[in-house]
């Protein structure tokens, strides 16, 4: 047991259903509903993992935190097993929300296809081992079948992130699986057909919009649900907060975890900066040219404790937080740097005495 | 124990306007045969069932009670068609039963509600909206906003709205539906009832009014002959324990010390969008038109087809709108919409469920694309109608009947409208009332304004002083019929409730402009008797006015009605002569108004300008000689404002009645170095507001102006060009440079370098003289 724990140790990141298996495994012994066919807790359960709650007496973390409706309609849907898209601005929980709703239900959330503008139909769909194809022919070894190929078979679901970034031809393939549930090989003279259960979730981004446009007859088999940036800022709050602490406790981090005075702060120019306003609604603010989202907070303040780790006292100084606003925000344009600049001396500088020495800093790291 | 108590009648508690609780409400009727319904209502108002039931009538309808004494209160009571009350009345008509309404009289109900408005003086809280909810209350809805917010929680639910339609709508089993409701409101009351007492006395005693009255209400039924257990009592399920409780029933006297207002009833057509408004009104309030198909689907006894024509429904809404929605994608919707449900252990889906679905399917994640089309389903734009010669007031039925002969029925729609009228005669029809149709409903429009019903909005058009074209936005609301029935305390019909209203406005009148808007009015509402009266007025009130801006303000109106007035068909040959007075009174006038500060000159400038128009306009009827006389005289004059002498001689220039001899000679008198320059500078002001090409085409002008300012000494200069620079203000940019080309020409600059100096940077001495200007002292002016 000792040395399986070393091992998980070993890794930068781990998969939803091995970080959480204990829960799992609670809400799967403590189900009563009804499971539907290819799941492996029943749509409630799956809910609890997500929203956060009990299973027994053990505590389930939320692990999306913000509005219960939205995953309800996620859940909802798989459960009619139509394919589900998750669009949004990037950094709102969008792959998180998948991985661990594939962790849920299916119990392994590593069936992915990684959407990129260089991803083929083979991808989607399954491609051979040429050798064996070679040497003796199309056959059933020679077949290298896709991760949803492989979801279809075991009747689970397969991921396909940055669905927006594939070609539209890539995109294409999926409309036949998706409306007929099968995928021919005319080679082996073979259907695999899906088994209950099966389903896709995909992401796309919203700024990617334009890119690859989505065609009609792909949106038409998704159903899309919208994740929206954080309503309030004590949900943003306890968001960055939870993934922080998280995140800090996988890689080791030999830094305090940010204290909350800094969380707020941070949280507080992120979404004064995203809306265009200082939360007061009073004054108007710059946008950077940039995405500024929550992810970008969590990595802004990762990024800073290790900095803070590694070259400093291993306490988060206003130093190391103006390095990583600097370099969250700015982002090669000179542009930016004038939008920072006009939000320190318009905004920041206003705010009072708490802000002043990250103030400073600050405006040192941007001159 | 009371005869109504001991004997059993069957008590029926509903939450008002719940197709759930009229669906189970027939079954329980059919069930028990009652002889008599007895509904929770205005007990004046049981002779308006019959016509709430008549064949042609089609909810939403209300029965509106009013004073029939200012100040006018009104009090509403609205049925949808899938309302509990207004079914059983459908069912006792059917089955020849008799049907009562046995809540108190909407006499006391508003003689009630001043006595607590009164008492309650300053207090924060709202008059109660004469208890329509049963439960929850208006009021008690804000105060107890934490019970029901958390059963709805307690239940998993969103909101209670979604916890009521889960467990009360979708209960289909009508005893389990009587028993839930019971035991639920007697709870709710239990735990309210106290914090009420304590907390909202008045409110208490209201409802223990009510509840007592009822009682005797019922007693009497019984004694009427009417079996105990064949009499129903519909009631909402927050009174149910207290009718059925041994309580004693109110007695004559008590009933006789209540307070009460005259009061008159009326059945008037309302709005689902109405409906959707009122806050705190029980089930169905927020989106009717969705009840509506809810009731629809159980009385074709399919409610589980209700998801898939609500999705259909939108589908269809969003296709017209241009965007193209598959069938399958409703299918889809469906189906999450019940698995949504289904995770909330329900049998249906809720409206919740099924916006969402729509949201997610139909909208493709995006609410704001399936946003109308959401609006129209769950609210929908119905409105109700009443047969002719249902019970109304005598201005409703003159209305409908204007509107009918005017061909306005169509408009009556709670979507608002656009109509352009043409007030012209229409020469291609035969009929006379054909050809001056939107004349006439011109004329109803405006009487309408008049009488302050909103039922048609004056979009001003893009001419000014528009002769023959109107543009009016039409919408009906409930507050329109509520402003017209309120308007029959002026009048039995529109036209003589209008007349009415301008004649007290008239009578009320106390200025110049104040009587020529109403002489408007009377010509825009073609009532020539009451145009005569204005005439009258404005006679006696411009015979003691000595106020020139106000009668040119006036004979303005005047003149405009002069001269379009026919396209009314209005005599307008009787206001002739009240133009002539003011004319004649303003040009009398015009001197003596002129010696005023530079404050009031604005005015008169507005003055000056209007009777210069009207002198133009109607040269042949008035005394132009006069007037050109009186500014003569004024430009002439040196004591009076100087800006208002300069603008007498600009428009005596413009009309050709001063030659450049003279006012060369005029400019050289008013712009000579000893005068001082507010006077100068101010005259100059004034001549130059109007005619700018006039004054650029005189060279000699320009010449004499700059000798002007060489002659004058730094602080004399300083104090001019706070006035020249006013006056080359309301010069355009192409005048300013042939200004500045003209003063080149005559300082023998080349006009290149004169371009060049003007557009360039400031020198630092320059700007520094520009800064030392800033600090100028205005102190003196």
């Amino acid at each position: 047991m000792s040395t399986g724990q070393e091992q998980l140790q070993d890794y930068m990141r781990l998969p939803a259903e091995v970080l959480y298996r204990e829960e799992l495994e609670a809400l799967i012994k403590e189900d009563t509903g009804k499971i539907p066919a290819g799941w492996q807790m029943s749509p409630r359960s799956v809910l609890t993992f997500i929203a956060g709650g009990k299973a027994g007496k053990k505590v389930i973390t939320p692990k999306y935190i913000g509005n219960t409706r939205l995953i309800e309609m996620a859940v909802a849907t798989l459960v009619t097993d139509r394919a589900l898209l998750l669009i949004g601005e990037p950094g709102t929980a969008k792959s998180w929300l998948s991985e661990n709703l594939a962790a849920a239900i299916y119990g392994n959330s590593g069936l992915v296809v990684q959407g990129t503008a260089g991803t083929s139909e083979e991808q989607v769909r399954y491609s051979w081992n040429y050798a064996m194809l070679l040497a003796n022919g199309p056959t059933p070894e020679a077949l290298v079948r896709s991760p949803i190929m492989r979801a279809m078979e075991d009747g689970g679901i397969a991921r396909f992130e940055e669905i927006s970034r594939c070609a539209s031809e890539v995109q294409d393939a999926l409309i036949s699986i998706l409306s007929e549930k099968t995928i021919s090989v005319p080679e082996l003279g073979k259907e695999t057909s899906a088994r209950k259960g099966f389903s896709i979730i995909a992401t796309a981004n919203t700024r990617d919009r334009g890119v690859n446009e989505m065609s009609a007859a792909l949106k038409r088999r998704f159903n899309i649900i919208v994740l929206p940036a954080p309503s309030d800022i004590e949900t943003e709050l306890s968001i960055v907060k939870k993934r922080v602490a998280e995140i800090a406790a996988s890689y080791e981090l030999q830094a305090a975890v940010p204290a909350d005075d800094a969380l707020l702060k941070v949280v507080t120019i992120f979404r004064e900066l995203r809306s265009g306003m200082t939360l007061d609604k009073k004054e108007k603010v710059k946008t950077p040219a940039g995405v500024i989202s929550t992810a970008e907070a969590i990595s802004l303040l990762t990024n800073s404790m290790a900095l803070a780790a590694s070259f400093g006292s291993g306490e988060l100084t206003d130093n190391d937080l103006a390095a990583g606003l600097q370099g969250a925000i700015v982002k090669d344009d000179d542009k930016d740097k004038l939008v920072w600049k006009e939000y320190l001396d318009n905004v920041m500088k206003k705010k009072g005495t708490e802000w002043r020495s990250l103030y400073q800093a600050c405006k040192e790291m941007n001159e | 124990m009371t005869a109504a108590a001991e004997a059993g009648v069957r008590i029926f508690g509903v939450r008002h306007l719940s197709p759930g609780g009229a669906r189970h409400l027939l079954d329980f009727l059919d069930e028990h045969k009652p002889t008599a319904v007895l509904i929770e209502g205005p007990s004046d108002a049981t002779d308006e069932i019959r016509h709430l039931t008549e064949g042609a009538t089609r909810p939403p309808v209300a029965i509106l009670a009013f004073t029939d004494q200012v100040p006018v209160r009104t009090v509403l009571w609205p049925f949808a068609i899938y309302s509990p009350e207004y079914q059983a009345m459908k069912w006792a008509r059917k089955h020849k039963a008799e049907a009562a309404f046995i809540d108190l009289p909407s006499s006391v109900t508003l003689g009630l509600q001043g006595a607590m408005n009164r008492s309650r003086a300053a207090g924060p809280e709202a008059v109660p909206s004469v208890d329509q909810a049963g439960e929850p209350e208006a009021t008690e809805v804000q105060d107890e906003d934490s019970v029901y917010s958390r059963i709805a929680q307690l239940a998993g639910e969103y909101d209670y709205d979604m916890y009521w339609e889960r467990n009360y709508e979708h209960n289909d089993s009508s005893g389990a539906y009587q028993a839930a409701i019971h035991a639920f409101s007697a709870h709710m009351r239990e735990l309210g009832e106290e914090k009420e007492l304590r907390e909202q006395p008045s409110e208490y005693a209201y409802n223990a009014l009510r509840e007592a009255y009822m009682r005797r209400q019922i007693q009497q039924t019984v004694a009427a002959g009417h079996k105990p257990d064949k009499i129903a009592v519909i009631c909402g399920a927050y009174h149910a324990s207290a009718l059925a409780a041994a309580l004693p029933p109110m007695s004559d006297e008590e009933l006789a010390a209540l307070p009460s207002r005259s009061t008159k009833l009326t059945l008037m057509p309302y709005s689902y969008y109405k409906l959707s408004t009122m806050s705190g009104y029980g089930a169905g309030n927020a989106a009717p038109h969705y009840f509506e198909m809810m009731w629809d689907a159980m009385a074709a006894g399919k409610p589980e087809e209700l998801p898939h024509r609500y999705l259909s429904a939108v589908a269809g809404h969003v296709r017209s709108g241009g965007t193209y929605r598959s069938t399958a994608e409703v299918i889809e919707a469906v189906r999450l919409a019940e698995s949504l449900a289904a995770l909330h252990g329900g049998s249906r889906p809720a409206l919740r469920d099924l916006r969402d679905a729509a949201q997610t399917l139909l909208g493709h994640g995006d609410l704001g694309a399936i946003a109308e089309p959401l609006a129209r389903v769950d609210v929908g734009t119905a409105i109700g109608y009443l047969p002719e010669g249902v019970s109304q007031t005598p201005i409703q039925d003159d209305l409908n009947r204007l509107l009918k002969q005017y061909k306005l029925e169509k408009y009556k729609s709670a979507v608002a409208s656009d109509l352009q009228l043409d007030l012209r005669e229409n020469r291609r029809v035969s009929s006379e009332q054909a050809a001056f149709l939107d004349l006439n409903r011109s004329v109803l429009f405006h009487r309408l304004s008049l009488l302050g019903i909103s039922f048609a909005r004056n979009r001003p058009s893009g001419q000014d002083s528009a002769t023959w074209a109107e543009h009016w936005v039409i919408q009906w609301s409930p507050e329109v019929e509520i402003q017209v029935v309120e308007s029959t305390l002026l009048g039995e019909t529109v036209e003589v409730a209008a007349a009415y209203v301008l004649r007290e406005k008239l009578q009320e009148c106390r200025s110049i402009a104040e009587a020529s808007m109403l002489i408007r009015i009377a010509c825009q509402c073609a009532m020539t008797a009451q145009m005569e009266e204005g005439t009258r007025v404005l006679q006696n009130l411009a015979a003691l006015s000595r106020d020139v801006a106000g009668m040119a303000a006036a004979a303005r109106e005047l003149s405009t009605i002069l001269s379009f007035g026919d396209i009314r068909k209005v005599d307008t040959a009787p206001l002739l002569p009240l133009l002539e007075e003011l004319f004649n009174r303003g040009c009398l006038f015009l001197l003596d108004a002129s010696g005023c500060n530079d404050e009031a000159a604005g005015a008169m400038l507005t003055a000056m300008n209007e009777l210069n128009g009207i002198s133009l306009e109607h040269g042949d009827k008035l005394n132009d000689g006069q007037w050109l006389q009186e500014l003569h005289k004024l430009a002439e004059r040196d004591d009076r404002n100087p800006r208002l002498s300069g603008y007498a001689c600009a428009i005596l220039l413009e009309r050709g009645s001063v030659s450049a001899g003279e006012l060369a000679a005029e400019v050289s008198r008013r712009l000579s170095p000893g005068i001082p320059a507010d006077l100068g500078a101010g005259w100059f002001e004034g001549l130059s507001m109007r005619g700018h090409y006039g004054l650029l085409s005189r060279m000699s002008l320009w010449e004499q102006l700059n000798d002007y300012i060489n002659a004058l000494d730094d602080d004399q200069f300083k104090r001019a060009l706070v006035f020249l620079r006013r006056a080359f203000s309301t010069f355009s940019p192409r005048e300013k440079t042939m200004i500045s080309e003209l003063l080149g020409e005559l300082w023998g600059v080349n006009s290149e370098q004169a371009a060049e100096v003007l557009t360039g940077e400031l020198k630092e001495e320059e700007a520094k003289m520009l800064d030392e200007l800033n600090d100028f002292d205005f102190g003196d002016f």
